[in-house]
């Protein structure tokens, strides 16, 4: 009898727990600003660093240059047309946005991948595919340096890929 | 392009001007809304982005969870974020409380930051159906809604459709002065890529005495070029270099406009122009 007791009040408070935790998961708690991304020492380099604090990482926007790329946009577009091989699938359709800090160096770091069908419900591409846009995304050297009032700053910037078909057909913004 | 350039500069502005009138809720006794409304003016002073700006929504969303505006406002800093899974479920709830308002602002955004032709034809379209005046602007002032449809048929491949929505448009919006920074130009792009090169040249040379881009000389030098005008072809290729140097090119805040060129095709063209003797 005791045993049941003690196995239905483990039960019990798992249960609970899960509970509170979807619960915490719902009413999201903010961040900064929206699309912040926090230093995770398990998956982001360790000699990444931000130069001014997360306090004042801007937006690629900010200053009001639009999407600016070091050698152009014409420069990225050819590197992943060189470097993609597509995963022919029927079933790999949708966008995938990159999005990463650019430091005032110009070297990109905490990369996160964010990922949806073409109704914009959240989904998982074939890891092939995402991770071959990882890691060429990962190995552009040099994105653009930006100042504010004459100060090189830290900022935010993303890619959007569009996969139809698992083929690359457009880079955005 | 005088008028073109005012309503530039109100569109600058025009997250203020978005502002709804809560009094007119109160006026019409709808109090829910008028509170939900009053609790979101408290956003004043706090960037999109910020977790103030997003908290103090959140609360008007309480007080009324249909109030189309505050789910609207949320969603800006999503979709400039590039996070198109919220995004698309904030802006989705605010079209769902007020379609009319928010259609067209969905359909444009579509086309802008996610290249979802089919979704913003879906969604002026609808808007179209729904209401008896002008659709009107795109968010940014820098088209006509049916001029972004345009560009969005193009994009899926229906160029003469393309055509017809654009020639019509811009046919309006010559007669009331009011003829966009780009329109000749996608226009004109159309047209070459239709092999409708004496009607390229046309509107090309229209798009100069509005609004001169570096891309308006390069699609032209690559119209001339169909012509077998090699002359001129390279006299347009200078030009555009010097234009594109000069900054004076297509541009967007947040992203790379359709008919985009870049240096690099430029310089391309120029050199192959210099391999094939035109000097």
């Amino acid at each position: 009898m005791k045993k049941i007791i003690i196995l239905t009040t483990v039960i019990f408070s798992l249960l609970w727990s899960c509970q509170t935790e979807k619960k915490a998961d719902e009413k999201q708690e903010y961040l900064r600003w929206v699309g912040d991304i926090e230093k995770n020492e398990q998956i982001d380099e360790l000699e990444f660093k931000v130069c001014n604090g997360y306090d004042k990482i801007l937006q690629y926007f900010n200053l009001g240059k639009g999407p600016v790329y070091s050698g152009e946009k014409s420069k990225i577009l050819n590197t992943f047309k060189s470097k993609y091989q597509p995963i022919t699938d029927k079933n790999q359709n949708g966008l995938i946005r990159i999005r990463f800090i650019v430091n005032c160096e110009g070297k990109a770091g905490r990369f996160r991948v964010l990922q949806s069908d073409y109704s914009y419900q959240e989904k998982n591409f074939n890891k092939e595919i995402v991770s071959q846009l990882l890691n060429i995304t990962k190995e552009i050297e040099n994105w653009e340096v930006f100042k504010r009032n004459e100060v090189t700053v830290d900022y935010y910037m993303y890619l959007i890929f569009k996969i139809t078909d698992g083929q690359l057909t457009e880079i955005l913004p | 392009m005088k008028y073109f350039n005012l309503l530039m500069l109100l569109f600058a502005f025009s997250s203020s001007l978005a502002q709804p009138n809560c009094e007119a809720y109160k006026y019409y006794g709808d109090t829910l809304k008028y509170e939900a409304c009053k609790k979101a003016m408290e956003i004043k002073g706090h960037y999109q982005f910020s977790k103030e700006y997003q908290t103090v929504l959140d609360e008007s969303i309480e007080i009324d969870p249909t109030f189309d505006y505050a789910y609207w406002a949320k969603s800006i800093a999503y979709l400039k974020s590039g996070d198109f899974v919220t995004w698309k479920k904030l802006i989705d709830k605010a079209v769902e409380y007020n379609p009319k308002e928010h259609l067209g602002y969905r359909g444009w955004c579509r086309y802008q930051f996610f290249r979802d032709y089919k979704g913003a034809i879906k969604d002026i379209e609808k808007l179209d159906s729904l209401v008896d005046y002008d659709i009107g602007q795109t968010q940014n002032g820098t088209y006509h809604l049916n001029i972004a449809k345009g560009m969005c048929y193009k994009a899926i491949g229906e160029k003469e459709k393309a055509i017809a929505i654009l020639e019509k448009q811009i046919k309006l919006n010559e007669e009331e002065n009011f003829v966009g920074a780009y329109d000749y130009l996608h226009l004109g792009v159309l047209y070459l890529e239709t092999e409708k090169f004496e009607k390229a040249v046309e509107t090309f040379k229209k798009q100069s005495e509005n609004n001169e881009v570096a891309e308006n000389q390069y699609y032209l030098a690559m119209t001339y070029l169909k012509l077998d005008k090699p002359t001129e072809y390279k006299s347009c290729l200078d030009k555009a270099k010097e234009l594109y140097i000069g900054e004076r090119r297509m541009t967007d805040p947040y992203s790379n406009p359709m008919d985009k060129i870049y240096l690099e095709n430029i310089e391309n063209e120029l050199k192959t122009a210099y391999n094939n003797g035109y000097k």
